[in-house]
């Protein structure tokens, strides 16, 4: 069996396994890091959102041998402790219903207001346009993300 | 200690009858005493002045673990910095209490249980600390997790009192709050979990990880009911971390299981597997035809069920002035929650433990035990957080799967279950099909009403028994129709029957159950007679309920000035007087829908629409939702299960459906089964009406209003009428031109 080493949350990981393995059962079968979720397995649901490289992305999509030399962040590394803008934004918002999907926006969000920390609401639409909420609460979290992203300018 | 052990088991013995109390104590506590206080099963509090309560009900994103808690912290007047609260789980302690989750039933199941939970205790510790300080009762109150003595400052807590009040008899009937006393029930609140969730810690079912767990995915039979012929496991066991594949006989898709070291082995497995399948008698089973057959039966002369028969509709029908009929179409759907189904099962010699997300805990724990020959107390079932229910978990059947499996390997396993997999099996929302007639009488005036409902939508109830159809107030609890059934609207001539119908498809409660087809039908069909009359849809539904009475029907009390008021409230919210803005791009158009959820919550929602001059595209801009649910226990809760409600509706509207071709699912996954993201996601604007009535149930009572209140809009915009679901721009091809 191959044997990858993943830079995952500012550590390394040694991973011994198939190099077509997505990403997202890596994290969840092999390092037991199961903050990340699985929705569709195809890439168009936003469940299993990381960063890679600063850069939003589905870990669904990347197979282990893509992942070489990648610097990974899951939300398990977004922060400590919940402090991250993105999550008091969503916990003072009271977005989360079944919570699921939320972990993969929370991820999309916070790498795109490292990009464009004074988004419009249009723009937020269509940053999260290839995630899905069942539960239907994109009105609350529109308004978390434009709440981060204003903490964000004040701090 | 005062506590004698004759007191302690005075205090079990008035709480025998219904609650589990002290049933899972082991005996050597009950011999020395109580060393906490647990005057019923859902509350404990420890000298630690920590107090745990035992939440009753699956959390699924209707906020469970925060509106359970408001309930009965009220009552006991505890504070939230001492609360703790895990999950009830089925038998032994809970045994006899209602755990499954369904029905909106989460608040309207536990308010009065709950609060007089609460107020018990209460009263037991202000006993136990009237008795401390040789004080009359009365001259003590209950603060915040503790007991004071206005007349002297004395202040006990609740963990200083808890072993004294352990020992104080139990009272009959508590004294319960007054509603304006109330400082938690009522006060806008934020989940207890939300930070869980964000930080990635909170755990569903897929989440679950037990030591020497191994993971399995099913391939299964394409085709609805096909089964099992033979397989190959070869390929599959050479694929790197595959340790088994196993035949599944139990659950709804039954195959093969390729049990492996993590899910991604599993899922190659499945890849490489070669299976034969004996695809069964359903193998031509397409909805289209199973279309065109409801279509033909529902138009034939012949009655169904009756389920309401006022006045003369016949009758009636033949001295209208004018008549209208229209059919109404509502395709398959799937629940398609974002979490898949699945279930970690560890079945041992003379145990089984059981992780999983479901609605339906008492199923997954008796089926579990009847399959393996075990005693219930053997078994037990953990409930985790569930990834969205929606009905789908009022289903137990991936628990036995998981359960063959662990049984069949001896080591415990997760199953999960692939979207695809999701996507396809399951229990779909049925097909439905609606035919309304109606009469105006001079005048316009709204006279008769026959609607008749075909469809596999009663498969999950049964038909009602012989016995039971010779009364015909029992035929609401028997499933039939709702929103047919409990039509609140005055027409003097009111006939409402369905014909059962059924496919293969396994159909099962899907948000709202059967409202969303029989209100899209009723609610479109009142705008029709409306325009039909020349009268605005609002008045022409104000002037049908009149006069604001209370309908009875079956064992429902339908009080339709409630509806009458929530009607006016989103109308006034929403500009309804006023015209609407027109675009040179867009033609745009309000639209109303209204309901009475099984009688005790009234809605009404005003959609506000635009549709392409071109593309024919259609937007929703804004859906104004007014709500009487009698007394809101938690306001944050309430509006998000409106907006979540909605969304849902809107999905369902715009989007979603199920096809079968050849017996199999066609829709396999988000590209093809779309639902709303947040680009085309609504403003949603929810007002409440507050009422002193006893709660409703709010989890799906924003999901019927939805569809016809947005194809009246588009009516209002375009001039075109659209009776089938989902409503695309492809069916508003050939607008009239207005």
């Amino acid at each position: 069996m191959p044997s990858f080493t993943l830079h995952l949350n500012g550590k390394r990981f040694p991973v011994d396994a198939d190099p077509e393995m997505p990403l997202l059962w890596a994290l969840r079968d092999l390092l037991g890091l199961t903050g990340t979720k699985y929705g569709c397995g195809m890439g168009v649901c936003g469940a299993c959102t990381v960063h890679e490289d600063g850069v939003a992305v589905r870990s669904c999509q990347i197979p282990l041998s893509a992942s070489a030399g990648k610097e990974y962040v899951s939300i398990e590394g977004l922060s400590s402790d919940g402090s991250h803008p993105c999550q008091k934004a969503w916990v003072e918002e009271d977005v989360s219903q079944c919570g699921y999907c939320q972990v993969g926006m929370v991820m999309q969000a916070a790498a795109f207001l490292r990009h464009k920390p004074n988004p419009s609401a249009e723009e937020v639409d269509a940053e999260m346009s290839d995630h899905i909420c069942r539960c239907g609460t994109y009105q609350r979290m529109r308004k978390a993300i434009l709440r981060a992203a204003s903490e964000g300018r004040k701090a | 200690m005062k506590t004698s052990r004759r007191s302690f088991i005075k205090v079990s013995a008035a709480f025998g009858g219904g609650l589990a109390l002290w049933l899972e104590m082991p005996r050597t506590i009950l011999a020395a005493g109580p060393t906490a206080f647990e005057p019923n099963a859902y509350i404990r509090i420890t000298p630690d002045n920590v107090v745990q309560l035992w939440i009753t009900r699956s959390e699924m994103g209707q906020g469970v673990r925060t509106t359970l808690p408001m309930m009965l912290i009220e009552e006991l007047e505890a504070d939230w910095s001492q609360v703790q609260y895990q999950q009830a789980l089925p038998g032994g302690r809970f045994k006899g209490i209602r755990l499954r989750t369904s029905g909106s039933g989460s608040t309207v199941g536990t308010y009065n249980a709950l609060r007089k939970a609460g107020a018990t205790a209460r009263e037991m510790l202000v006993a136990a600390a009237a008795q401390r300080w040789n004080a009359d009762p009365s001259s003590c109150r209950a603060e915040r997790g503790t007991v004071v003595h206005a007349a002297t400052g004395r202040k006990l807590s609740y963990g200083e009192l808890a072993v004294e009040a352990a020992g104080q008899p139990v009272p009959a009937n508590p004294a319960l709050k007054d509603r304006k006393d109330f400082r938690v029930i009522g006060k806008p609140t934020k989940r207890t979990d939300g930070a869980a969730i964000v930080k990635g810690e909170a755990i569903y079912g897929i989440d679950v990880r037990v030591p020497g767990m191994l993971y399995a995915v099913l391939a299964r039979c394409p085709v609805l009911g096909g089964k099992l012929a033979k397989f190959d496991a070869g390929a599959a066991l050479a694929v790197p971390g595959v340790r088994r594949v196993v035949p599944v006989s139990r659950g709804i898709a039954t195959g093969v299981a390729v049990v492996a070291d993590h899910t991604w082995a599993a899922i190659k497995g499945r890849e490489a597997l070669k299976v034969e399948w004996d695809r069964g008698p359903n193998a031509d089973f397409s909805s289209d035809q199973f279309l065109l057959q409801m279509r033909e039966e529902i138009g034939k002369e012949k009655d169904g069920y009756f389920v309401r028969d006022d006045g003369d509709a016949t009758k009636a029908l033949q001295a209208a002035t004018q008549k209208l009929e229209a059919t109404y179409e509502f395709p398959f759907q799937a629940h398609a929650p974002l979490e898949t189904m699945n279930c970690v099962a560890d079945a041992r010699k003379d145990s089984c433990e059981i992780w999983a997300p479901t609605q339906c805990p008492e199923v997954a724990l008796a089926e579990t035990a009847k399959m393996l020959g075990l005693p219930e107390e053997s078994v037990k079932v953990h409930i985790t957080l569930l990834g969205g229910g929606f009905g789908r978990r009022l289903f137990a059947d991936y628990v036995p799967e998981a359960v063959e499996i662990s049984s069949t390997i001896g080591k415990p396993v997760q199953v999960l279950w692939t979207r695809d997999d999701d996507m396809r099996y399951g229990f779909f929302h049925p097909s439905d099909v609606e035919h309304v007639v109606g009469g105006l009488g001079e005048q316009g005036h709204p006279m008769v009403w026959r609607q008749r409902s075909i469809g596999s939508n009663l498969s999950m109830f049964g038909l009602p028994s012989d016995e039971r159809k010779k009364d015909p107030r029992l035929y609401f609890n028997d499933g039939s129709p709702w929103g047919s059934f409990d039509n609140p609207y005055n027409f003097p001539h009111l006939k409402a029957d369905f014909i059962a119908l059924n496919s293969p498809v396994p159909t099962g409660p899907w948000r709202a159950v059967e409202y969303p087809v029989t209100v899209f039908a009723r609610e479109s069909f009142l705008d029709e007679m409306a325009h039909a009359a020349g009268e605005d849809p609002l008045d022409f539904r104000l002037k049908l309920l009149q006069p604001g009475d209370v309908l009875q029907v079956g064992t429902s009390m339908i009080d339709r000035s409630r509806l009458i008021r929530v009607l006016e409230v989103a109308a006034e919210k929403a500009d309804w007087r006023r015209p609407l803005r027109q675009t040179s791009d867009r033609r745009w158009g309000r639209g109303l829908g209204c309901n009475v959820y099984s009688e005790d919550c009234f809605i009404a929602q005003v959609a506000e629409v635009s549709v392409g001059r071109q593309a024919n595209d259609i937007r929703v801009h804004r859906i104004v939702c007014a709500v009487d649910c009698g007394v809101v226990v938690n306001p944050n809760g309430l509006e998000g299960q409106a907006e979540s409600g909605i969304t849902w509706g809107l999905s369902a509207t715009l989007h979603g459906k199920i096809d079968f071709r050849n017996g199999a699912a066609v829709q396999e996954n988000f590209l093809d089964f779309e639902v709303i993201r947040m680009p085309e996601a609504p403003e949603i604007e929810t007002h409440v009406v507050l009422t002193e009535h006893a709660p409703g149930g709010f989890g799906e009572t924003a999901v019927p209003p939805v569809a016809p209140a947005v194809a009246n809009a588009i009516f209002a915009a375009t001039g075109k009428r659209v009776r089938s679901l989902p409503i695309t721009p492809e069916k508003l091809r050939h607008l009239p031109q207005v």
